[in-house]
Order: C-alpha cells, then sequence, then structure tokens
C-alpha cells in the first residue's frame, strides 16, 4: 500500500524511525503503531490532523508500573489506522489534545474518569459518564473485582 | 410610581432541560440548551444515565461469558455488534469459521441493519408530528424480529455468534421466509415515499436542517450514515471488508450537503442495498458445517492487543482488546459511533431553533445506551 507511505514516513522522521512499526498486513488491526514521547505527542497528531486523518478512539491501558494511552487515528479512505502509543507515568499529565482534534474533548474526559489520567489545559474536565461526584476511578485496576494486575512488560514483552 | 415598573424588560439566556424523558431523546439523553427565545444559544448533552460499565464487565468476565453484553450496548443493531466481537476473538485466536456460518452472520446482520434502520425510519417521523409511517416501520420490522427469534431465539439482544460459528443451522422456512420479506419490504417503499419522503410538511422540518458536512464531521469523528450523508462513502464494509463483504455486490449510498434529508435518504437507500445483499448471500450459501467441530469455550488469545472495525447501523464500531494470556481480556474497549455523532451535536444544534433541534436530534439516529455503555 504506497499511498500510506507518506503520513508514516512523515512520523518516522518525526518520532524516529524505531518507534514506528508498520504492519502492511493488518495482522492486528492495524497498519502502524507509533510509540511517542509527552514531547512528540502534539506533532505527531498535528502531523496525523494535516494528512486529513480523524481520531477514532482514546483508550487508557492501567498497568503495575505505567500508565499508557491509545489514541487511534484513521482516515477516510483507503484503511490506514495508526496507533499512537504514549507512556505516562502514574501521576504524569497529559497535554490535551482537544485543540487538534475536538472529538478529544469527551474522549478525554472518559479517560480522566476511568483511568484518573489528567490533562493539563482541557477546558471542561469533568466526568461524562459517571456522577458528578465521583471520587473513584472504575477501570484502574485496583478497583472491583479484578483477575490480574500486570507489568507492561508481562504483555508487551 | 416604583421606579422598577418603569425599566424596560430584558431578554435575557435561559435554560430548558430537554430530556431525558423526552420521547424524541431514545433512550436517556438529556441535552442542557441555552435558549435566546426560541434560538439554541448553547447545547450541552448530558449523558452516562445507562451506565453500566460493560468495559469493566468485559475484564470480568472470560471472553465467552462476555458475548451476552454485546448486543446489549447497541440494543437496536445487537447482532452486528455480537458478529463484530466474535471477529475481534476469532482473529486474536486464529479461529477458522466455516463458511456457512459466514454467510449466515452476514445475512442475519443485514437483517438487523434494516430493522434498525426502520424503527430509526418510524420514530423519526413520529419525532416530527407523524404517526401512521410509525406503525407501517413496526410492521415490517416485525417480519425482521420473527426470523431473527426463529434462529437466534431471541428478539433484541441476540446472542448468535459462537467462536467457530453460529448457535443454530438455518433452515429453509428461514431463507423462504428472507425471500418473502425482501419482497414485502421493497413493495413498502412505494408507501414510505408517498407517506414520507414527498410530504411537503416533512421537506420542510428536513431540508437543510443540521448541517453536518466533511470538515465537522472529520473533527468530531462522525462516521456511519451521517458522515455519508455529506458526501463521504466511508463504510468499513467496503473500505475494511470484514467476513465475507468482499464477495457482494453492492453500494454504498451517499448525500451532498449532509443535511437532515441527505441523513433521511442515505439510510432509506442503504436498506435497499442491505436486501440485496441479503439476496446475494441467500443464492450463495453454501452447504456444510455452522459451526466448528471444536466447541471453543475458554479460548486464550495470545499475548498483545487486537482492534477490530466494523460497520454497525450506526457507524464505525470497534472492539480493542488486549490479551495478558489468560482466560480474561485484560482491557476491552469498545468504540462507539454514537459518540462522535453525538458530541458533533454541540456545535451543530448553535444557532437553531428548538423545534429544529428535535429535527436534527432524530435525524443522526442515536442511541444512547450505546454511548453510555
Amino acid at each position: 500500500m504506497a499511498t500510506n507511505d507518506a503520513l508514516i514516513e512523515q512520523l518516522r522522521t518525526l518520532v524516529g524511525a524505531p518507534a514506528v512499526t508498520a504492519d502492511l498486513d493488518f495482522s492486528r488491526g492495524i497498519t502502524a503503531e507509533v510509540r511517542v514521547t509527552l514531547a512528540q505527542l502534539w506533532p505527531a497528531l498535528e502531523a496525523c490532523r494535516d494528512a486529513g486523518y480523524f481520531l477514532e478512539t482514546i483508550t487508557g491501558l492501567d498497568f503495575v508500573d505505567t500508565n499508557e494511552l491509545v489514541y487511534q487515528v484513521n482516515r477516510y479512505e483507503p484503511r490506514c489506522r495508526i496507533a499512537l502509543r504514549l507512556l505516562c507515568g502514574k501521576d504524569q499529565k497529559v497535554p490535551t489534545v482537544s485543540d487538534i482534534f475536538s472529538s478529544a474533548l469527551w474522549q478525554e474526559r472518559e479517560v480522566w474518569e476511568f483511568f484518573g489520567i489528567r490533562f493539563t489545559d482541557h477546558p471542561d474536565l469533568k466526568p461524562l459518564l459517571l456522577p458528578e461526584d465521583t471520587d473513584f476511578h472504575p477501570l484502574q485496576k485496583d478497583f472491583g473485582k479484578v483477575h490480574a494486575y500486570r507489568r507492561r512488560d508481562e504483555i508487551y514483552g | 410610581m416604583d421606579e422598577q415598573l418603569l425599566e424596560p424588560v430584558r431578554e435575557n439566556i435561559y435554560q430548558l432541560n430537554l430530556g431525558p424523558q423526552h420521547p424524541s431523546t431514545h433512550g436517556v439523553l438529556r441535552v442542557l440548551l441555552k435558549l435566546d427565545g426560541e434560538y439554541i444559544v448553547e447545547a450541552e448533552p448530558v449523558i452516562g444515565y445507562g451506565h453500566r460499565g460493560h468495559e469493566k464487565m468485559g475484564e470480568n468476565h472470560t471472553y465467552l461469558q462476555f458475548m451476552p453484553n454485546t448486543s446489549r450496548m447497541d440494543y437496536l443493531s445487537g447482532l452486528i455488534y455480537n458478529h463484530g466481537y466474535c471477529l475481534a476473538v476469532e482473529k486474536m485466536c486464529g479461529i477458522e469459521v466455516p463458511e456457512r456460518a459466514r454467510y449466515i452472520r452476514v445475512i442475519c446482520a443485514e437483517l438487523n441493519r434494516i430493522s434498525s434502520h426502520l424503527l430509526w425510519f418510524g420514530t423519526y417521523v413520529m419525532d416530527l408530528g407523524g404517526f401512521t409511517p410509525f406503525l407501517y416501520c413496526f410492521d415490517d420490522r416485525e417480519q425482521i424480529l420473527d426470523l431473527l427469534d426463529g434462529v437466534s431465539g431471541s428478539r433484541l439482544t441476540y446472542s448468535y455468534c459462537r467462536f467457530g460459528g453460529v448457535n443454530r443451522d438455518v433452515d429453509d422456512a428461514f431463507v423462504a421466509g428472507a425471500r418473502r420479506f425482501i419482497a414485502r419490504l421493497r413493495s413498502r417503499w412505494v408507501d414510505y415515499h408517498n407517506l414520507v419522503t414527498k410530504n411537503v410538511i416533512f421537506i420542510h422540518r428536513v431540508r437543510d436542517v443540521g448541517i453536518i458536512d466533511r470538515d465537522l464531521a472529520l473533527r468530531f469523528g462522525v462516521t456511519g450514515p451521517n458522515l455519508r450523508a455529506a458526501g463521504v462513502a466511508y463504510d468499513l464494509r467496503k473500505i475494511e471488508p470484514y467476513e465475507v463483504y468482499d464477495r457482494f455486490d453492492f453500494e454504498v449510498p451517499i448525500g451532498g450537503k449532509g443535511d437532515a434529508q441527505d441523513r433521511y435518504h442515505v439510510r432509506l437507500a442503504e436498506m435497499e442495498q442491505s436486501c440485496r445483499i441479503i439476496e446475494q448471500a441467500i443464492e450463495a450459501l453454501p452447504a456444510g458445517r455452522f459451526r466448528n467441530e471444536y466447541r471453543y469455550q475458554h479460548v486464550t488469545p495470545p499475548k498483545g492487543d487486537y482492534y477490530l472495525g466494523f460497520e454497525s447501523a450506526r457507524g464505525a464500531t470497534g472492539y480493542y482488546l488486549v490479551s495478558d494470556g489468560s482466560r480474561y481480556p485484560y482491557r476491552c474497549h469498545i468504540r462507539v459511533p454514537s459518540f462522535g455523532n453525538l458530541q458533533v451535536l454541540t456545535e451543530v444544534l448553535k444557532g437553531t431553533m428548538v423545534a429544529d433541534a428535535i429535527s436534527i436530534l432524530g435525524s443522526v439516529d442515536l442511541v444512547i445506551p450505546e454511548i453510555d455503555r
């Protein structure tokens, strides 16, 4: 898929070639995976927006040693789903990307209420789905019944 | 004379609660409207009344145990969600699915899509004040529910798909019933168009109302018929063909400017395309097993994550599953199309009138429990 290469090449120069894993077989449902740092998150997502991508979803992952955010962007045609993965420490704040993609306004609220990951400069960071006075974060692994609480390297090696 | 009485009346911006019990808010949506007279200054959807914690439940249940949950998120196209979840787990574990099962799944998913669109059609016209088409649509939809009831055992929250196949085989009565239904639905189009599409009151309620253009859709991640109404032929059944959709000949109907009328026409045209897919699938339905000989109960996908995108009745949906190699998923996230479709209304409703807000809310086809999860 040669048409996919433009943005992926651009991301390679932006975050460094080793951080980008392209998977043209689509074996995990994504075209490329990009590991970004806090400082690279904004420029990387801006590059995605300028290339005509939309933000599909933001997800949090809770591990013993770290939190992780997965931003998935995609475009209309042809398919090219890119997952940007950001490792953030347990108490680390993440800059909001709602200025780049408006859909992040709600998705970040959701991640915040469920995982307790704070977003800086978010204009309206309040619970979206949970009651307004909620003081717990249900998708953290120390909440409720949990089968396993793992370190990140136990899953991703 | 009292000084206060001499002061002119100041027009204030006031707030109005739309929902959560308003009939046009489908499910439990509450929209906080700030109004300047009849005009909306700001609209803030307040959601979460139907939050059940499906993502947390996903982590607490084995992969098979989570199956019934999938059809309870978007209860109008539960079978499509079911189907997508099965595909995601099958892809993760490398489970082969017999050809017959793959065709059966497509037939049932498309029937479900038509039933979802029919319900939208009926309730939308009812929101706009026309009661009769609602009865016609529910009559037609009932035929689909009977068909799916016969094959899956439930009318709304189907748990029909299984890893490596489907729960029960379809029989000749189902195939004949599906054929009969398609012929019947096609004969109804004339009624629908005469009753609704050409109705001048209806046209005035939907034309140039609630325009969602391509740029706005891109910013908010709007997908499905709402995006296609803006002229973008983005349909995961075509762009990212899963199951056997690449074997069928069907079109992706698109609109032009993306107003409520375009969304109406796109959904109506989509029902016809679903009929075409069902016809082709029935024609080509292969013989053989409907389920693998081995019954997968406690699957343990290899470590890592998987994303599966599929097209539900409301747009691009996705399961993001992270496996730690055990019987329980480590993380189970669901991307729901109504999320972006509702969020975009914070922009679209600005500056419109309250009566139009009802028309716009209905036209984007929201299912709130899907957003709340």
